[in-house]
C-alpha cells in the first residue's frame, strides 16, 4: 500500500519524471537528493497526520544539525558538498536514533509509516554514498556512517510526548537538509558542466 | 484502663455515705478528664513517603497506643483542604509506627501538600502534629513548564486527572486531550488540573494531553496509554522431539499496550524471554517435560493465570518429515521421507500424504512404526503431481505435525484412451464422424494425431484417414464405401495416437438404410439448474448403454452436435453444456449404444431459456368477407420463435392503443375472423407469444368497403318475390277467371236491336247523319229494360263541335268510324269516378245498363263507367287515378246537371273535384276504337287511348267536351296501365 502510494507520488513529482541528464554522478546525486526531499516531505506529512497536535505546532530550538561553518560565499563547490555530506551524516545519525527509540517505545508501528521511514534511511544512505563519490579523491576519505550512535536524548519535554516532539524536529531537519542537498548538488552539477534544467 | 483511679467506698459511715459517694464520683470524673488530657499522645515524627506513579502518599507517625486519628491534607499554597478525615490506624507490628496510605486524585507533583495529624479518643483529641509538607513540582525553584502524570497507563473507562505547572512568568492557557479542550481548576499559583472521564482506547503511540500557555505558542504534554489488562487463552503444552516442552497460547484481546508496556509472561514462575511481537500467537519452549504448567500474564493494568498438565505421550506433535523423495511409475508412485528425531523411529506414526494435481488435492493416510514411505496408487499417466507429508502419533493422537516441504514429480506415459466418438448422418448417406478431443489425462502422453477408418464388413472395403491433432470431425460419404442396401452397414472407427502408441479403437456402426427418422413423438425437455433433465422408460433386461445427442433444432445439415454417454441401466440424465444459449431450440435424441447400430429411442425438444419471438408472424393478410374480416398468417420461422409458441393474441389497434380482440391458445392457429365489422378502416396486430411473452407483432390494415353484392342480391330477391307474387296472382286469377269475370266483368247482354246487326268481318263504316246524333244515356232511375234515344239539340252540338279537333273541323263530311266486329273487348268494366257515374255506357249490373248508341263523330275515349248505383250497394269503388282520364274524356252520358247533382251525393264521395261536372260542357264525338297503348302519348291529339270495347259497340259518335281532352291526356299513362292490365285479363279468356 505504502509502496503503491509512493510510486504514485513519484509519478506525480515533476522532478522525478524528468530524465536524468546523462550518466554523470552529479546529476544522479541531484536526482537522489530531490527524491530524498520528496520522501522526507511525505514522511513528515504522515507523521503529522499520526500526531495531529503537530499540525499547529512549530518547534523551536534552532537547527539540530550543525556542520562545521563554512562561508558559503568563499567556499568552493567541493567544500559546500563536503559540508553537505557532514550534515547528511548527522541527519542519518538522528534518523537512526529516531528508528531506535521508536522501536524501543512502540515496537513496529503502522506499516506505511514504517516503510517510508526505512525508505528515507536507505535514500539518505544512498545520497551519502553519492556525495562521497563526488568528493572522493586521493586526499579524502569520507565516512558514510551515522555521525553518532543514536544515544542522543530528546531535548525539551520528557517522556513519550518529548520523543514525539523530538522526532518531529528530526523529520523537519531531514526535510530541510534534503532540500539543501538538492539545491547544493544542483549548483555543483551546473558548475561541473551539467545541464541546469535537471 | 489500668490506670483508671481505683474507687473505694467506706460502708461504716452511713450518715455521710450518700454525700461521700457523690463527692467521690465527681472527683473520679475530674480525675479521668485530667488523665485523659494528659495521656492522648500527639502524633510524633510524621513521615511522608510518596509513590508518584501510583499517586499514593504513605504517612507514618508515632502516637503510642492511640488508634484513632484526625488527618488533614491541605494544598499548601492555597490552603485548600484536600482531605479531612478521622481514621482508625493500628500500630504496624513491623515498624512500630502508625501507617496510613492515601491515594490522591491528582498527581502528587501537581502542588505541595500539607499533612497534619492528631489523636482522637471519642471527642477528646490531642494537639495537632507538626505539619509535614510534600513538596510539589510547582516550587519556584522549578521554573520549567511541566505536566503530570507522565506517560500513565490506565484501563479503558478510567478517569484520569492531569495537572499542568506553568513556566514561571507564563500565563495558563488551556489543556487539551486529543482534540478536546478540557475545563481546568487551579491548584496553586502555577498549577492547573483537569480530569478526563471514561477514557477510550488510545492510539498505539498514546493519546496526547497538551498544556498550552495563553499564547498557545508554548506547549508541553504527556501521553496517556489507555488499554486492557492481559487476557491470554488456549494455553497448552506439547512435545515435538519427545523430550522438550513447547507451550502455546494466544492473546485473546489486544491490550493496546505495546513493547515496554506490553504483557510480560512467566511460565512456572520463570519469566518467558519472548521476543516482543504484535502476533497474538505465542509459543515458548522449555527444555524438559514438567507435566504441569502455570502461565501468568502481567501488564500495567493487571494479570491473568492459566494452567495445563499432561503426559508427554499424550502430547506428541511430530515435526515435519524431512528429505522427501519419490519413485515414479505411470500409474503409481512411492514417496519416501526421513524423520528428524531418533525417538520417532520407535513410535507408531500415522502419516498423511497430500497429493495435488491440476489444483485438486487428495489426502492418503498411512500408518506404521517409524513410518518413512508410502505408495500412492491410481495416479494418472503423464501427470504432474506434488506431494507433502505430515505425521502424528498413532496412539493417543494429539494433533497432526507440520507439513513437510513439497516435492513434485511426473508420472510416465501410456497409450491414450479411446476417443469418445459419434456419427452425424445426413439424409443422403453423407455425414460426419466426430469425436471429442482427448483431455490431458485421457491423452496419457504427448499426442500425435487421430486415425479414422470406415469399413464395410460385407464388401470388405476400408478407408483410413490420418487426422491431425486439431481436427475432431471428418466428413464421410457412405456411398463411396458400400453399396446402399438395407442390409449393409459401415463401421466408423476412431483411434488416438501418442508417443507411446495407439489407443483402443472407438467405433459406431452406421446402417445403410437411412430413412426420415421421425418415428417418435417429440417430448419437451425442461431446463433446470442442472440442465435438461431427461427421463425415459427402459427395459429391465436392456444391457445396452445410451448416447444422448443434442444439437440446434434449426440445423439440418452436417450439424455440430454434442453428446454424452450414459451407462446401461440408467433411465435419466441431466445434460448441461456451456454452449447452451437462450432462445435456441435444441433437439435432444436418445440412442441405444451397443455393438449394433445405434437406434433412436426417444427425442425431446427444449429451450435452455425461452425468449419472446424475435420476429412476428409472417405474411399477415386481411381479407374482407362480407362484413367480416379474415386475418391469416404464416407461422414464425423456427429460428425466430425462440420459444414454444403458446398461441396468438389478436389486437385491433387505433393509434397507439391496442384492444385485445382474441387470444388464440392454439399454437396451430393460422387465421382468425373478425365478424360483423362496420365499414371503415381497421388495423390489426397479431402477436405470437411464448412463455417469455409476446413478440412485437405483425400489423395489417384493411379498408372495409360497402357490401354492394349483397345490396344487389337483396334487390334481385325483392324483384323475384314480387314477380313470384304476380305470377301467383295471375295464376289465381286465371284459375278463377270465371269468378273474376263474373264478379268484375259480367257479360253485357247483347243489345237487341231491330234490323240486321249481324256482324261481318269487314269493317263497318258508319257515316252518321249530320243532324241525327244518338246518345247513349244511362239513367239509373230508369228501368233497365227501357231504352231511350235522346235527341241532342243542335245548339248543343254546335257548342260541343267547337271543341272537336281540327281533323274534324276540316271536313264537312261526317267522320267515318271503322269498327271491327272481331274486336271484342271483354275487359271488365271498371269502376269510375263518382263524377263519371253519370255515364252509363257500361255497368256492372248489365240489367241496369242502358246503352244508347249514338253516332261517333270523331276519335275519343270510349270508356266504360261503373254504375255508381250498382257499385254503391256492395262497396264504394275506390277512386283510381288511372281511370280519371275516363272521367274527363271517357264514355259518359250526356250531362244533365240535375242528375249529376243527385249522383254526387254522400253515398258517392268524389275526392277529386270533377272539372267536367263543373263545367258542364258538351261532348266530343268519340273516335274509332283504339287498342290501348302506353306509348300513344304522341298521338294524344288525334287518338285518345281507350279500353277495349265491351261487347257492345257504339254506333254513333260520342260528343266529348272539348276542354277535357287535355285533362284526359294528362291522365293517360295511368289509364293506359290499367287498360293494359284489363287487356291482359281479358286476353286470358279462352
Amino acid at each position: 500500500m505504502a509502496d503503491q502510494e509512493q510510486q504514485e507520488h513519484e509519478e506525480q513529482s515533476p522532478a522525478l519524471d524528468s530524465p536524468v541528464p546523462g550518466p554523470t554522478e552529479t546529476g544522479r546525486a541531484v536526482s537522489i537528493a530531490r527524491l530524498l526531499h520528496y520522501e522526507c516531505g511525505l514522511l513528515m506529512q504522515l507523521y503529522k497526520e499520526k500526531e495531529s497536535f503537530l499540525s499547529s505546532f512549530s518547534p523551536g530550538g534552532g537547527r539540530m544539525v550543525s556542520p562545521s561553518p563554512v562561508s558559503l560565499e568563499e567556499a568552493s563547490g567541493e567544500q559546500r558538498v563536503e559540508r553537505l555530506h557532514a550534515a547528511l551524516r548527522q541527519c542519518l545519525g538522528l534518523l537512526h536514533c529516531v528508528l531506535l527509540k521508536e522501536e524501543e517505545e512502540w515496537g513496529e508501528q503502522e506499516e506505511d509509516y514504517e516503510t517510508l521511514k526505512k525508505n528515507v534511511r536507505v535514500r539518505l544512505e544512498h545520497l551519502l554514498l553519492c556525495t562521497r563519490g563526488l568528493l572522493e579523491g586521493p586526499d579524502t576519505a569520507l565516512e558514510v556512517t551515522p555521525d553518532h550512535q543514536g544515544t542522543e536524548e530528546p531535548d525539551g519535554a520528557r517522556g513519550v510526548f518529548g520523543l514525539k516532539v523530538w522526532t518531529y524536529r528530526v523529520l523537519l531537519e531531514l526535510h530541510h537538509w534534503a532540500d539543501y542537498a538538492a539545491e547544493t548538488l544542483h549548483i555543483f552539477h551546473t558548475e561541473r558542466g551539467g545541464t541546469a534544467d535537471l | 484502663m489500668d490506670t483508671m483511679p481505683h474507687l473505694s467506698v467506706n460502708r461504716s459511715s452511713k450518715p455521710n455515705c450518700r454525700t461521700v459517694w457523690l463527692i467521690s464520683v465527681l472527683v473520679g470524673l475530674l480525675a479521668i478528664h485530667t488523665y485523659a488530657n494528659d495521656v492522648l499522645p500527639v502524633p510524633q515524627q510524621v513521615s511522608l513517603s510518596a509513590n508518584m506513579d501510583s499517586q499514593q502518599l504513605s504517612i507514618s507517625w508515632l502516637a503510642g497506643a492511640a488508634t484513632t486519628f484526625d488527618l488533614v491534607i491541605l494544598r499548601t499554597e492555597l490552603d485548600e483542604t484536600v482531605l479531612s478525615e478521622t481514621v482508625s490506624v493500628m500500630v504496624s507490628q513491623l515498624s512500630g509506627r502508625h501507617e496510613w496510605n492515601w491515594t490522591s486524585v491528582e498527581p502528587l507533583e501537581c502542588t505541595s501538600l500539607s499533612i497534619k495529624i492528631r489523636s482522637r479518643e471519642g471527642q477528646t483529641t490531642s494537639e495537632w502534629s507538626n505539619t509535614e509538607i510534600l513538596q510539589g513540582s510547582d516550587l519556584p525553584s522549578e521554573e520549567n513548564f511541566q505536566i503530570f502524570p507522565l506517560d500513565k497507563v490506565v484501563p479503558v473507562g478510567a478517569n484520569t486527572t492531569f495537572c499542568c505547572i506553568m513556566k514561571e512568568g507564563n500565563q495558563f492557557g488551556k489543556i487539551r486531550y486529543g482534540n478536546t479542550d478540557l475545563i481546568s481548576t487551579r491548584l496553586s499559583r502555577r498549577s492547573y488540573a483537569t480530569t478526563v472521564f471514561n477514557q477510550g482506547l488510545s492510539s498505539s503511540s498514546g493519546s496526547n494531553v497538551i498544556c498550552y500557555d495563553n499564547t498557545e505558542q508554548l506547549i508541553t504534554g504527556v501521553a496517556v496509554f489507555v488499554g486492557y489488562p492481559p487476557l491470554p487463552g488456549d494455553f497448552v503444552c506439547e512435545t515435538r522431539d519427545l523430550t522438550s516442552t513447547v507451550c502455546l497460547w494466544n492473546e485473546r484481546r489486544d491490550t493496546n499496550l505495546y513493547k515496554s508496556r506490553g504483557t510480560r509472561y512467566t511460565l512456572n514462575n520463570r519469566p518467558c524471554a519472548l521476543e516482543w511481537s504484535r502476533n497474538p500467537q505465542k509459543e515458548y519452549r522449555v527444555a524438559n517435560w514438567e507435566g504441569k504448567w502455570t502461565l501468568v500474564a502481567v501488564n500495567a493494568l493487571g494479570q491473568y493465570s492459566l494452567t495445563d498438565s499432561a503426559k508427554l505421550s499424550h502430547r506428541v506433535n511430530p515435526v515435519a518429515p524431512e528429505h522427501l523423495t519419490s519413485v515414479v511409475h505411470a500409474l503409481n508412485a512411492t514417496v519416501l521421507w526421513q524423520l528428524k528425531y531418533d525417538g520417532y523411529y520407535s513410535l507408531a506414526l500415522v502419516c498423511q500424504v497430500e497429493l495435488t494435481s491440476q489444483g485438486y488435492k487428495t489426502k492418503h493416510t498411512f500408518t506404521g512404526v517409524g513410518l518413512r514411505s508410502a505408495v500412492l496408487p491410481d495416479l494418472y499417466p503423464y501427470e504432474d503431481y506434488s506431494v507433502q507429508v505430515r505425521c502424528g502419533a498413532q496412539q493417543n493422537f494429539w494433533k497432526w505435525g507440520s507439513w513437510s516441504e513439497t516435492i513434485s514429480f511426473k508420472t510416465s506415459s501410456l497409450v491414450p484412451e479411446s476417443p469418445d466418438m459419434w456419427v452425424w448422418m445426413n439424409k443422403d448417406y453423407t455425414g460426419q464422424v466426430m469425436w471429442k478431443p482427448l483431455t490431458r489425462r485421457q491423452s496419457r502422453g504427448l499426442m500425435t494425431g487421430y486415425e479414422v477408418t470406415l469399413w464395410s464388413p460385407e464388401e470388405h472395403l476400408q478407408h483410413t484417414e490420418i487426422v491431425p491433432l486439431d481436427i475432431f470431425a471428418v466428413p464421410i460419404n457412405l456411398t463411396q464405401i458400400a453399396t446402399v442396401s438395407s442390409d449393409n452397414m459401415v463401421m466408423a472407427t476412431v483411434t488416438a495416437k501418442n508417443t507411446e502408441g495407439v489407443s483402443q479403437p472407438a467405433s459406431v456402426l452406421i446402417p445403410l438404410r437411412l430413412t426420415d427418422v421421425d418415428p417418435l413423438a417429440v417430448s419437451r425437455a425442461v431446463y433446470t439448474d442442472q440442465g435438461f433433465s431427461l427421463f425415459w422408460q427402459s427395459d429391465a433386461n436392456a444391457t445396452f448403454a445410451y448416447v444422448v445427442e443434442w444439437c440446434n433444432a434449426s440445423c439440418k445439415w452436417n450439424c455440430l452436435v454434442d453428446w454424452i454417454n450414459v451407462a446401461p441401466g440408467n433411465t435419466n440424465v441431466s445434460i448441461e453444456s456451456a454452449n447452451f444459449q437462450p432462445g435456441v431450440r435444441y433437439n435432444i435424441s436418445l440412442y441405444s449404444s451397443s455393438s449394433e447400430a445405434p437406434e433412436l429411442l426417444q427425442r425431446w425438444q427444449g429451450y435452455m431459456q425461452e425468449l419472446v419471438p424475435s420476429s412476428p408472424v409472417m405474411s399477415l393478410l386481411t381479407t374482407q368477407q362480407d362484413s367480416d374480416i379474415l386475418l391469416s398468417w404464416e407461422q414464425i420461422p423456427l429460428v425466430s420463435r425462440r420459444g414454444f409458441v403458446l398461441g396468438y393474441n389478436i389486437y385491433m389497434s387505433s393509434g397507439s392503443q391496442f384492444t385485445l380482440l382474441a387470444n388464440l391458445s392454439d399454437p396451430g392457429s393460422r387465421s382468425y375472423k373478425v365478424k360483423s365489422m362496420p365499414e371503415g378502416s381497421y388495423k390489426f396486430t397479431v402477436k405470437a407469444y411464448t412463455s417469455a411473452g409476446e413478440d412485437t407483432g405483425a400489423t395489417a390494415s384493411i379498408m372495409l368497403e360497402p357490401f354492394t353484392d349483397r345490396l344487389i342480391l337483396e334487390i334481385l330477391a325483392s324483384l323475384g318475390v314480387t314477380a313470384l307474387f304476380l305470377v301467383i296472382v295471375t295464376f289465381i286469377c286465371y284459375k278463377k277467371r270465371q269468378w273474376v269475370k263474373k264478379a268484375f266483368y259480367p257479360d253485357i247482354p247483347e243489345p237487341k236491336l231491330p234490323g240486321d246487326w249481324s256482324r261481318s268481318q269487314a269493317p263497318l263504316d258508319v257515316k252518321p247523319p249530320h243532324h241525327s246524333l244518338v246518345h247513349m244515356v244511362e239513367r239509373p232511375e230508369w228501368d233497365s229494360s227501357k231504352e231511350a234515344l235522346v235527341v241532342i239539340p243542335e245548339e248543343d252540338e254546335d257548342e260541343d263541335g267547337q271543341g272537336i279537333g281540327e281533323a274534324l273541323a276540316d271536313t264537312d263530311e261526317p267522320t267515318s268510324l271503322r269498327y271491327y266486329n272481331q274486336v271484342v273487348d271483354e275487359r271488365p268494366i271498371r269502376p269510375r269516378y263518382p263524377d263519371s257515374s253519370d255515364s252509363s255506357a257500361s255497368s256492372l249490373d248489365s240489367a241496369r245498363t242502358d246503352v244508347t248508341y249514338t253516332g261517333i263523330q270523331t276519335s275519343g275515349s270510349f270508356v266504360f263507367q261503373l254504375d255508381s248505383h250498382g257499385s254503391s250497394e256492395g262497396h264504394q269503388p275506390q277512386a283510381d287515378p288511372s281511370f280519371c282520364a275516363g272521367g274527363g274524356g271517357g264514355y259518359r252520358p250526356q250531362m244533365q246537371s240535375r242528375v249529376v247533382s243527385d249522383d254526387t251525393g254522400p253515398a258517392s264521395p268524389n275526392p277529386y273535384p270533377d272539372p267536367e261536372a263543373a263545367s258542364g260542357g258538351g261532348y266530343k264525338p268519340q273516335s274509332s276504337w283504339q287498342m290501348d297503348s302506353p306509348v300513344e302519348d304522341g298521338e294524344g291529339g288525334s287518338r285518345a287511348p281507350s279500353l277495349g270495347s265491351p261487347t257492345s259497340i257504339a254506333s254513333t259518335q260520342f260528343l266529348l267536351p272539348d276542354g277535357e281532352e287535355h285533362t284526359e291526356e294528362k291522365r293517360q299513362p295511368s289509364s293506359s296501365a290499367a287498360t293494359w292490365l284489363t287487356n291482359l285479363l281479358s286476353s286470358t279468356k279462352p
